[in-house]
């Protein structure tokens, strides 16, 4: 209807199409007559090289080639000679193949094949891949065919290296040759070849070469690229380090199984148990598998450690994670006794990239068992913890006798022998920063700027082992702030970024984390011990982080701000209240990290957008009843509770069913109808409290 | 010493694309409305034609493609398919044993009659008979023999081997894991050490690349993702890296780039925009959702717009101008009061309202770009206003367009917006699921056909 009229081919042309599609299918029916017979005369193997110069994507005989090729090698009157020039035959087919369609994956492969035999010169590659990558120089297959001549025939990566700095001083933007540059640096300095043994001296190099792509053009993509690469390799540890534990080094646990006011103890590491067991945390800086009684030992006069069970904290059934977790059994009788914990004394412990955990640590704490007189007589004992603004004091406004010490101080393990932190990287940061801030102050980046806050921040967890302080916070989170404005398209993923910086400075300090913490003054549960309680409610967060320095916390107020995820938080091991109430999590299945702390009890995750979106469980393979991942669980006996069928709530089953809680909080959700409601009484039997309504 | 040049060849060619791009948005703004809506009409009849014909007969310069005439088929069958068209039943029954004699008498589906079985052309094969339907169409597929030419294909590494003695890459684990899955033959001895092989392809960009040591690829990270979401593995991947990867591959013309630093390619509209589709339900079923949501939880439509600006600076002009688009707005104002109604009568315990989600890419952008740069008016699509259109180029592009009218809505089920789909609502296309780039219900008969099929194992 809306159509132009169409360009009629010219009748000419059309004959000469046809013949030639005659042509094909002629030479089409013969080839594969002789493939089918395995005829591998001259005549036949030739006629096969005509179809491939008109089809180089012709697979079938690529193979048939192959097959020939094996033949007449296997003759008895082969010789080396004859043998060459069968292959260089071959060598000559593909070239004139690759004329036709360079991007043909048969023809590479074929290549490859030839190659792999030996017999070929390094030399005729190279001139041959020369070419094609001056005729495009991001053809990929040309560039995997140059990192398999190179690996195969045993070029030095140092020559390779300095054809890809020929190809950008061609064209600095081609981004094929800094990602091989990347490939071929990070072998050399795998292998500490000559002149590459220690990235001190190459990555000062390299960050002078790409100011020069950077600066010439700001806005061209590839050096921006090539400089995240250059800062993941100056900053990243390769060895995995423990940064925190619980309980901290040198600190005082109490244990007790119920709580009194009365204690001589820290609230800070009084822990309620009623198990008999608390956990030991271990908090790497990277995920690690191989955490076992053989790469960790404890010692202490109630617990053999070789009895000791670790568990990776992680939501997906991974092997490795960052957090690790056991659990000690103490007596019930009066206890004071030091344990010591020591890690990486044997091999075993290793990063998700193979790299062995080679600092051994060892940190010590004291356990403090009291067990409670029967005939104490308690003050008022409430039955739930009410998140009201009045219930909490600001803890900086306590007397200082009461402000626990040590366990802040410690939160940090001293690894022995302590790692030291190189200078040069320290030192090749700070010309970075200096770098960017004059670049900045040129013009407006946005990438210049979010590189400045990632080059800030790394520059300062280097050198906060030395400090104990975070220098730049304050200009990073102008800098996130600035972004939000200037680019509201990925303002979110510049909140993240926000919230994690406002985190660390949160936590950076004793001081800091002080004013953050309150006294929970109304009376609380029995089973709730510390009356501390951390408030990063009304913070904006969209999301999460710094874990490390959290591990202690047992009540966590982080109302009224963003997050639609809570990932990490199953770090918290010690955690029994939180109050998630008024932020934005979409759903049951956001609340994942909460499945792994066995000790919460009281939960708030009122007013957040739960049930707002439907969730598509059928057509997709996610965690879901329908999937392999949780169908253990999934218990079909238990798909009706009630006249409910539990297949409406697999997401918020899934989570409850694995949870203790004795107070929950949930009204304000779309999905938290009288039904639903009926559902998580049968779910969980702890339940006390839901709503703020007592349970029968 | 030497020093760098200031206008590289990339840049030149890459400012040469820029100009002739918005050259044409700029013809496009200064038309009248009424003009304007015709362009940005997708050409369905004319399209169809094309396609239609392509499958009768090809001129004889698809000889090139003669090893791969399985996927000529599903190209065309599938973008035909998206329009919510048939083919007519003797074509069908004609494809049909069409692609029965690529069958292998092995197992799996060769370039052409007599070619040696292929993972890619199996791929396609399978698709196309899906997007077919019907029993003789399923039934066509030897499962059995499907099942151990797909284990033939399996390397002792974990990949897959496009056909015996071919080479191993991303493309061929997708396209092995895609059809296992779709037949219900997957099982854990071809899911094995799969995800191994994917991971040692995501590159540090946070794409994922066609082998290891390779750079990272639009087509490649939507394989790998796929294959990943499949195997059940994905939370294996580094996803927020990845999410960085692909935001940026989206470039001020509004189309997607493949690689980093390259040029607009209208096919990227899948292979980039599928992945974000991938994303958008890995993050729905999770509860996660990384990125936009501005600041006003009732952002509707008009603001998502707005928020969702195109990556790259300088190009302020585009969103505003789009929302301005000629007719779209008039759609959209209609559509504000039949929003506004849906609101009030939500019933919160059901989840019937219209669902929120705010696109990670420019949307819209991306559908101006499909339909001003990549449609050819008498019809079929391209890469980019310089190139000719192919049937490769088609199938992709539609696909992209399909993803991106949908990229507003949680549930495929309902229809979108029509504040979501540029150009006339009758632009519309059918719903892909993602993971096959399959038409939806075409996807779901297959599903249930082949839930009920016995185990072939057994």
């Amino acid at each position: 209807m809306h159509g132009r009229p169409r360009k009629a081919p010219k009748p000419e042309d059309e004959a000469a199409s046809a013949a030639k599609a005659q042509k094909l299918r002629a030479l089409q029916t013969q080839f594969f007559s002789y493939h089918h017979n395995k005829i591998y005369t001259k005549e036949a193997v030739e006629l096969s090289a005509k179809l491939l110069e008109i089809n180089p994507e012709s697979y079938t005989a690529w193979n048939y080639r192959k097959l020939a090729v094996e033949h007449h090698l296997s003759q008895p009157e082969c010789d080396p000679d004859s043998a060459k020039s069968i292959l260089d035959d071959e060598l000559r087919v593909v070239e004139s193949a690759l004329r036709q369609n360079f991007k043909s994956y048969g023809a590479w492969h074929h290549r490859k094949w030839v190659i792999s035999k030996g017999h070929s010169s390094i030399d005729n590659e190279l001139r041959l891949l020369d070419k094609f990558q001056k005729a495009d120089s991001r053809n990929f297959h040309a560039w995997n065919y140059r990192r398999f001549v190179a690996e195969s025939m045993n070029r030095s990566e140092q020559d390779e290296l300095k054809y890809t700095e020929d190809m950008i001083y061609t064209n600095f933007s081609n981004y094929s040759a800094w990602h091989n540059r990347s490939v071929l640096l990070s072998t050399l300095l795998e292998k500490k070849a000559e002149g590459f043994l220690s990235k001190e001296k190459v990555l000062p190099e390299e960050y002078e070469f790409i100011h020069q792509a950077i600066f010439t053009d700001p806005d061209d993509q590839s050096g921006w690229f090539y400089h995240l690469w250059l800062l993941d390799q100056t900053v990243k540890a390769d060895s995995p380090l423990l940064i925190s534990s619980w309980p901290a080094h040198g600190s005082d646990v109490q244990l007790v199984d119920r709580c009194h006011n009365d204690s001589a103890f820290s609230p800070f590491t009084t822990l309620h148990s009623d198990s008999g067991s608390f956990p030991v945390v271990l908090y790497f800086n990277q995920p690690v598998e191989g955490v076992s009684s053989s790469t960790v030992t404890v010692e202490s006069e109630f617990n053999k450690s070789e009895d000791l069970v670790w568990n990776p904290l992680s939501v997906s059934n991974s092997q490795a994670a960052k957090v690790w977790v056991t659990h000690l059994k103490f007596p019930t009788s009066e206890l004071h006794c030091p344990v010591e914990v020591s890690v990486g004394h044997s091999k075993g412990i290793t990063s998700t990239r193979g790299f062995q955990y080679s600092f051994s640590s060892v940190f010590s704490f004291k356990v403090h068992v009291q067990p409670t007189k029967k005939d104490s007589s308690q003050g008022s004992v409430a039955e739930s913890i009410l998140w009201r603004e009045e219930n909490f004091k600001a803890y900086g406004t306590q007397s200082e006798e009461s402000i626990p010490i040590l366990s802040f101080d410690q939160l940090s393990i001293r690894n022995d022998p302590e790692p030291t932190v190189s200078d040069w990287r320290v030192e090749a940061l700070s010309k970075e920063i200096e770098c960017f801030r004059e670049l900045l102050s040129l013009m407006d980046c946005k990438i210049g700027k979010l590189t400045l806050a990632r080059l800030l921040m790394a520059y300062d967890s280097m050198s906060l082992s030395c400090t104990n302080k975070l220098d730049h916070s304050d200009e990073v989170l102008e800098l996130y702030s600035d972004l939000m404005k200037l680019d509201p398209s990925h303002h979110q993923c510049y909140k993240d970024g926000h919230s994690l910086v406002l985190l660390k400075q949160v936590t950076s300090s004793r001081e800091s984390l002080l004013k953050y913490c309150s006294k929970y003054t109304d009376s609380v549960p029995l089973t709730i011990c510390s009356p501390i309680c951390l408030r990063l409610n009304n913070l904006s967060l969209s999301r999460v982080g710094a874990f490390e320095k959290l591990l202690w916390v047992q009540m966590l107020d982080l109302s009224h701000n963003e997050l639609q995820s809570i990932e990490g938080l199953e770090a918290l091991q010690l955690l029994s209240s939180l109050s998630l109430r008024n932020n934005k999590l979409r759903s049951f299945t956001a609340l994942d990290p909460l499945r792994k702390l066995k000790s919460l009890r009281v939960l708030d995750i009122s007013y957040n957008h739960i049930g707002e979106h439907s969730i598509d469980t059928t057509r997709y393979l996610c965690a879901s009843p329908l999937s392999h991942l949780v169908g253990s669980e999934w218990n079909k006996d238990e798909t009706v509770i009630g006249d409910v069928a539990l297949i409406n709530y697999w997401d918020a089953f899934l989570i409850f069913k694995e949870l203790n809680l004795k107070q929950l909080d949930i009204m304000g959700s779309a999905i938290a109808d009288e039904k639903f409601k009926s559902v998580l009484v049968k779910i969980m039997p702890t339940l006390k409290q839901l709503d703020g309504e007592r349970l029968g | 010493m030497e020093s760098f040049l200031s206008l590289t060849v990339t840049q030149r060619d890459q400012i040469l694309v820029e100009q002739q791009v918005f050259n044409m948005y700029k013809a496009f703004y200064d038309m009248p409305p009424s003009s304007q809506s015709f362009m940005l009409e997708l050409q369905r009849e004319n399209h169809l034609e094309y396609l239609t014909k392509g499958l009768r007969q090809l001129g004889p310069s698809f000889c090139v493609l003669d090893a791969n005439r399985p996927w000529m088929c599903y190209w065309i069958l599938h973008s035909i398919a998206l329009m919510d068209e048939f083919v007519d039943p003797e074509l069908e029954d004609n494809t049909i044993d069409f692609l029965s004699r690529c069958q292998d008498p092995n197992g799996g589906y060769g370039g052409g009659p007599g070619q040696m079985p292929h993972l890619a052309t199996t791929y396609a094969a399978v698709n196309s008979l899906v997007t077919l339907g019907g029993d003789k169409a399923f039934s066509s597929i030897n499962r059995e023999k499907q099942y151990m030419f797909l284990l033939r294909m399996k390397d002792p590494s974990g990949g897959f081997r496009m056909h015996e003695a071919g080479e191993i890459d991303v493309r061929a684990c997708y396209t092995a894991i895609s059809v296992a899955s779709l037949l219900n033959i997957l099982d854990d001895d071809l899911v094995q050490n799969v995800g191994n092989y994917i991971l040692s392809c995501q590159t540090y960009e946070g794409g994922i690349a066609g082998e290891p040591g390779s750079e990272a690829h639009g087509g490649y990270t939507f394989c790998g993702l796929a294959t990943m979401i499949l195997i059940n593995e994905v939370d294996r991947l580094d996803l927020s890296s990845l999410i960085d990867w692909v935001v940026f591959r989206q470039g001020v013309e509004g189309g997607f780039q493949g690689r980093t630093n390259k040029l607009v390619d209208g096919c990227y509209s899948f292979w980039q925009g599928g992945v974000f589709a991938l994303l958008k339900r890995l993050h729905s079923t999770k509860g996660e959702q990384p990125i936009p949501l501005g600041d006003g939880e009732d952002s509707g439509a008009e603001s998502s717009q707005s928020t969702a600006s195109l990556d790259a600076a300088g190009e302020k002009g585009l969103d505003e101008d789009l929302s301005q688009g000629g007719s779209h707005s008039e759609q959209g104002d209609q559509d504000d009061a039949s929003c506004r109604v849906n609101i009030d009568n939500i019933d919160h315990s059901s989840g019937t309202r219209h669902a929120k989600v705010e696109p990670l890419f420019n949307s819209l952008a991306l559908q101006q770009y499909i339909l001003l740069c990549s449609q050819e008016l008498n019809g079929g699509l391209r890469d980019k206003p310089s190139k000719s259109r192919d049937h490769y180029h088609t199938c992709y592009c539609l696909s992209g367009l399909s993803v991106c009218q949908r990229s507003w809505s949680e549930d495929e089920d309902s229809p979108p917006l029509p504040r979501s789909v540029l150009g006339p609502y009758s632009n519309l296309l059918e719903p892909i699921h993602p993971l096959y780039n399959l038409v939806l219900d075409r996807y779901q008969e297959a599903h249930e056909f082949f839930t009920r099929s016995k185990d072939p194992v057994l």
